[in-house]
């Protein structure tokens, strides 16, 4: 459904991604790890059209994303959804016009049908009754529930998550886990996951990609991710300390850098 | 020397490129104001009157009370020369033209600059650090029909009208100070500035006010779109859209006091 091809991108001369190529299949979870800084947000705003790749291509389909302009990106992003790390509502507005208003921009629904619609939506993720606070009135992980409504209010074929359980209580992060599961097996929505929560994903994945220093490490089922001999893969879904990922962030020597400045 | 031709250099290059984006913004919200008031729905949506009571209406009192002190600060600076030379009846015609053609339209765009001009860049620019913009064009939404399309019209509707009767209240003011405090009569007062009036100085105001509240819509917006980092950019780029719109406006201002009557 997704096709990401050899993808790079720099920011200056720091290189973020180095040849990225995967698949997200339709109807599936795919989940994308890395380590903090390691590009997945970066990948994540090339697939949804927000960020253009210095070279490579993305397709949804058929259509290749990369090659159009802004504009032309319109009908692709009225067939996605995007849960932001944050949420991303307008403060200005209510909890219910937040979700009212991807309907209300787009169709010609009359508004007591967008209200219904949008009563629908806000019970899917449990909050019917918060339709009239403005979001700085609810919770973090509210916010990101409501943001999921709003996510699914025109009934995408595709949902990104960016990062969706984290700051979030136990108990909140695996309600929104469940709900991502729910949404791939009821709705039949595909579902695409950046984070660092590689428990949640070893449960729901049908895919995980691993992305490191800007490459795909491995991708596989949780399975043969679980089965993978590689160190640095390894060193990822235990999350041990030590192993081939350096907790320092720099390639200069300790000594020289104390010594020399 | 060198350092300082390149620092010229690149101040040039970044102020054209800015002036560039900004005559783009423009553009796209002209072209999405059309779009709009062929949308009824839409247009329904955009809450225009709300804007406008927003933008206009609040800031009212503040307009009113800067102008009837500035119509008797002018009065107070004329009378001061032409007592001496016994000339007070030219006061009400040197107050109303001033008023008219530059201290009204240049004092209250000015008031507006800082007052709702800043407001568009911290409200946009906080919108762009919490990734609400991303969002919306995440969303298909067009940002500048979302978010600059109702300030335009909200401005260009609400600052004309404030010029105007912030024009005349600095007029009662000098009225006031001319008659209670100089002696000159009602009547007087009254025809000696409805004699230099003309029309022209009217509309060369409106004029003025529209062109300032393009500048003033403008400038703010693009400055909050360009915000790109954490709280201490959407500061700065605040201060930057207070500067740049007071200079632009100045500059605005003398070109056209030219063009009117130079």
């Amino acid at each position: 459904m997704l096709t990401v091809r050899d993808i790079k991108k720099y920011y200056g001369s720091h290189k973020v991604l180095d040849g990225v190529s995967l698949r997200v299949e339709q109807k599936k979870i795919t989940y994308i790890f890395g380590t903090s800084g390691g590009g997945k947000s970066t990948l994540l705003k090339i697939l949804i059209g927000a960020l253009r790749p210095d070279s490579g291509e993305v397709c949804f389909g058929d259509t290749v994303l990369t090659g159009l302009a802004d504009r032309q990106l319109d009908p692709f992003r009225k067939r996605i959804g995007m849960l932001f790390q944050h949420g991303a509502l307008l403060n200005s507005m209510t909890v219910g016009e937040n979700v009212a208003l991807p309907i209300s921009e787009h169709t010609t629904l009359d508004d007591s049908i967008i209200k219904i619609m949008v009563k629908m939506k806000l019970d899917l993720v449990g909050l019917r009754d918060f339709e009239d606070l403005y979001p700085g009135q609810i919770s973090g992980g509210m916010q990101k529930r409501v943001a999921l409504a709003r996510a699914l209010a025109l009934d995408p074929e595709v949902v990104f998550f960016d990062e969706p359980t984290s700051g979030l209580d136990p108990i909140v992060a695996s309600v929104i886990t469940k709900l991502i599961a729910d949404l791939n097996r009821l709705l039949g929505i595909t579902c695409v996951v950046v984070t660092h929560a590689v428990e949640e994903a070893m449960k729901i994945a049908d895919k995980i990609v691993i992305l490191y220093m800007g490459k795909v490490l491995a991708e596989g089922s949780p399975q043969e991710i679980r089965a993978s001999t590689d160190p640095v893969v390894q060193q990822f879904i235990t999350g041990s300390p030590d192993g081939p990922i350096s907790f320092h962030a720099t390639s200069k020597d300790y000594r020289e850098d104390l010594l020399v400045g | 020397m060198k350092t300082i031709f390149g620092y010229i250099g690149r101040a040039l290059i970044t102020f054209l490129q800015e002036l560039s984006s900004i005559y783009y913004l423009f553009l796209e919200t002209v072209a999405q104001s059309i779009v709009l008031f062929t949308d009824r729905k839409k247009l329904r949506q955009a809450r225009l009157l709300e804007h406008i009571d927003e933008i206009g209406a609040r800031s009212l009192l503040l307009v009113l009370a800067v102008s009837v002190l500035l119509g008797i600060a002018l009065t107070v600076l004329v009378s001061f020369q032409l007592k001496e030379l016994g000339a007070l009846s030219y006061i009400p015609g040197f107050v109303a033209v001033a008023v008219f053609r530059e201290m009204g339209p240049l004092i209250t765009a000015l008031i507006i600059a800082g007052r709702v001009g800043a407001a568009f860049t911290a409200r946009i620019g906080t919108m762009k650090v919490s990734e609400e913009i991303l969002a919306l064009e995440t969303m298909a939404i067009n940002p500048v029909r979302f978010l600059v399309v109702h300030r335009f019209i909200g401005l260009i509707v609400s600052l004309p009208a404030l010029t105007i009767l912030a024009d005349f209240t600095a007029l009662i003011g000098g009225f006031l100070f001319g008659s209670l405090r100089l002696g000159i009569p009602a009547d007087t007062y009254l025809r000696e500035t409805l004699d230099v009036l003309m029309f022209k100085d009217l509309y060369s105001g409106i004029v003025k006010a529209v062109v300032y509240s393009v500048v003033i819509v403008m400038v703010g917006c693009y400055r909050g779109l360009a915000v790109d980092g954490g709280a201490e950019d959407v500061g700065r780029s605040t201060m930057l859209s207070v500067v740049s719109s007071t200079l632009a406006i100045i500059v605005f201002d003398t070109v056209m006091t030219a063009a009117f009557y130079g």
